[in-house]
């Protein structure tokens, strides 16, 4: 703020009490979740006098998070595996290749990205049922695929579009064919937007809870969101263990973002269309 | 969609999606054929993701629509007509989540309006912009699930907040309890959870924004609500209609985490929104052809947004 700098630091006195309202949930989280019961029943603000590891094994262990975590990331590495595949492959073919019926198709999957899951889950879930994939691991993931793949084909297609002709022509001229094409170029040279887009993928998958109720309802099937919903009956009375318990939930999240921060934000202003 | 470009404008040639380049053009025909395998290649390429989305996104919606015209339990699967919509918009439940759709609605420009002037800010260098913005996108990223478990921590009678009334002489208030209150205090926190995501985008959009113009509206003395009333807003038309849009579509889709942990729909059905009441008559009242039809009305809110994002789609493409 050229020639107004006092003014900017008056704006940025609001803005840091907002950025503090913005962590202070996570903080007061941690905190509590270090508290013995006891402490925490008679002053549940003081910064904790003790680091109480107790809470955090004991939500991984008797609370079952140690399941569910595992659970989660079976299935987000699989699902996320299998949409930058698809989504790649799709992309290039939309975006490099003339084909009869391509148009049709991009606008076909652009249709797709407008279909939340909410309009089509009883649909879905009777389907998925039909084909006795209800409750399985294959499912689920099959259910994450089809919710984020027309989003990871549109900005696999947009970032596709954006490598120049004159590449692609000189590794035909080598000899390539499309899938070498696409082996040797569009892999190599897609990385950052794989990268991004997995991350934001990972994170769509790794925090959903309404398809994972939806598709695996027995409790060993939990992931670790849904495994989250089931804490609190659980501690109602025990609330630093419920705060372990979240805290476990959130933080693969929160280092995540620590080190992508930057793709995550390509990735969402890339798209902005969440699902 | 702007964006797009503007992110990846470094790697991106301004090529349009929708119209792909093709390959081998340009070349005689003569000289290089095509074999039939490679004709192929494309489709090859493109089938499974084909396959996934009409199989498991497109064949649903269709079989959701006819489902909504049938029966549930002793009459399932026979032709019942409009009845399922007749029951939909008699239940008073539905209503309120009907009524709970246009209060989002109305507050729509809140959080449109909050992103965007914090971003403005972020832009014009306020001291700290890189922390701030780092900090406002973390909740974006966390599970709704998780945000729901913290914020009942936050907002219990005996919690932070109610603490902070208590500091400055204030009664405690029953944020979640109190019918009235409940859902302001559910699109709250959503607010508080997404603004980040919005953030971002209109950091994209400034990005795009001719400096020149911001320099020269300066050096005429323009004062800084003058600069974003006259130059940034007008310069940001494209990328604030598209967070409208997109915000919209984030508080009708994306907030059943909030509503299944901190609320559950009450008290008194209070806070029930279309996808909450979908999910509770497919999975706890085994009444899956009322909530098909519930979501038949559901996506008919939606497509009129989508049409309306297509819309702006082509009016931005048909104006580079």
């Amino acid at each position: 703020m050229r020639g107004t700098r006092w003014s900017g630091w008056l704006i940025a006195v609001p803005m840091t009490a907002l950025a503090f309202a913005t962590i202070y949930p996570m903080l007061f989280t941690t905190n509590v979740a270090m508290k013995t019961q006891r402490d925490y029943i008679i002053d549940r603000f003081s910064l904790s006098r003790s680091l109480q590891w107790d809470n955090l094994a004991g939500a991984w262990t008797t609370g079952g998070l140690a399941r569910y975590f595992v659970n989660s990331l079976v299935v987000v590495a699989a699902a996320v595996a299998m949409l930058l595949l698809l989504g790649s492959m799709a992309g290039f073919a939309l975006s490099h290749v003339r084909f009869r019926g391509s148009r049709a198709l991009f606008l076909g999957i652009l249709a797709a990205l407008f279909i939340p899951f909410q309009v089509i889950m009883v649909p879905l879930a009777r389907t998925m049922a039909d084909s006795a994939l209800i409750d399985t691991y294959p499912g689920l993931v099959l259910a994450y695929v089809a919710q984020f793949l027309p989003f990871t084909i549109y900005l696999m297609a947009s970032y596709y579009s954006g490598i120049p002709k004159e590449i692609v022509d000189a590794a035909r001229i080598d000899g390539n064919n499309l899938y070498g094409v696409y082996r040797r170029i569009m892999i190599p040279l897609g990385t950052p937007a794989l990268l991004s887009i997995g991350i934001l993928d990972a994170l769509f998958c790794w925090n959903d809870v309404l398809i994972a109720l939806l598709m695996m309802p027995s409790a060993e099937h939990r992931t670790l969101m849904v495994g989250v919903t089931t804490l609190r009956g659980q501690y109602s009375n025990d609330i630093p263990t419920f705060a372990a318990g979240v805290l476990i939930a959130a933080v693969p999240v929160l280092v995540v973002y620590l080190i992508f921060q930057r793709q995550i934000a390509e990735a969402v202003t890339a798209g902005s269309t969440k699902g | 969609m702007q964006s797009v470009r503007s992110a990846w404008a470094g790697r991106t040639d301004g090529t349009a999606v929708t119209s792909p380049r093709p390959l081998g053009e340009g070349q005689p025909a003569s000289r290089r054929k095509r074999p039939g395998a490679d004709r192929l290649a494309p489709y090859v390429l493109i089938a499974p993701a084909v396959l996934i989305i009409v199989v498991l996104r497109l064949w649903p919606l269709v079989l959701g629509v006819n489902f909504s015209f049938t029966g549930d339990g002793d009459r399932n699967g026979t032709p019942v007509g409009v009845s399922n919509y007749l029951e939909l918009f008699r239940d008073p439940v539905f209503r309120i989540a009907l009524r709970n759709v246009g209060l989002l609605v109305l507050l729509l420009p809140v959080a449109v309006a909050i992103p965007g002037l914090l971003a403005t800010f972020i832009f014009l260098r306020v001291p700290g912009h890189r922390l701030f913005r780092s900090v406002y996108f973390f909740p974006a990223v966390l599970s709704p699930v998780i945000i729901g478990a913290i914020f009942n921590l936050l907002l219990s009678a005996d919690g932070p907040l109610n603490a902070l009334l208590g500091a400055v002489g204030l009664e405690p208030v029953d944020w979640l309890g109190e019918p009235k209150l409940a859902i302001f205090t559910v699109v709250a926190v959503h607010i508080w959870a997404t603004f980040g995501m919005a953030l971002v985008v209109f950091l994209a959009g400034f990005a795009t924004l001719d400096t020149t113009l911001l320099d020269a509206a300066r050096s005429d003395g323009a004062s800084t609500p003058q600069v974003i009333w006259h130059v940034i807003i007008p310069g940001l038309s494209r990328t604030i209609q598209f967070v409208f849009v997109t915000t919209m579509i984030g508080m009708l889709t994306s907030m059943f985490g909030l509503l299944f942990v901190m609320t559950a729909g009450g008290p008194g059905g209070s806070t029930y929104l279309p996808e909450y009441y979908i999910w509770i008559q497919q999975g706890q009242m085994n009444r899956p052809a009322l909530a098909s039809a519930a979501s038949t009305v559901l996506f008919l809110v939606m497509l009129v947004v989508g049409l309306a994002q297509v819309g702006l789609l082509r009016r931005s493409l048909r104006e580079d």
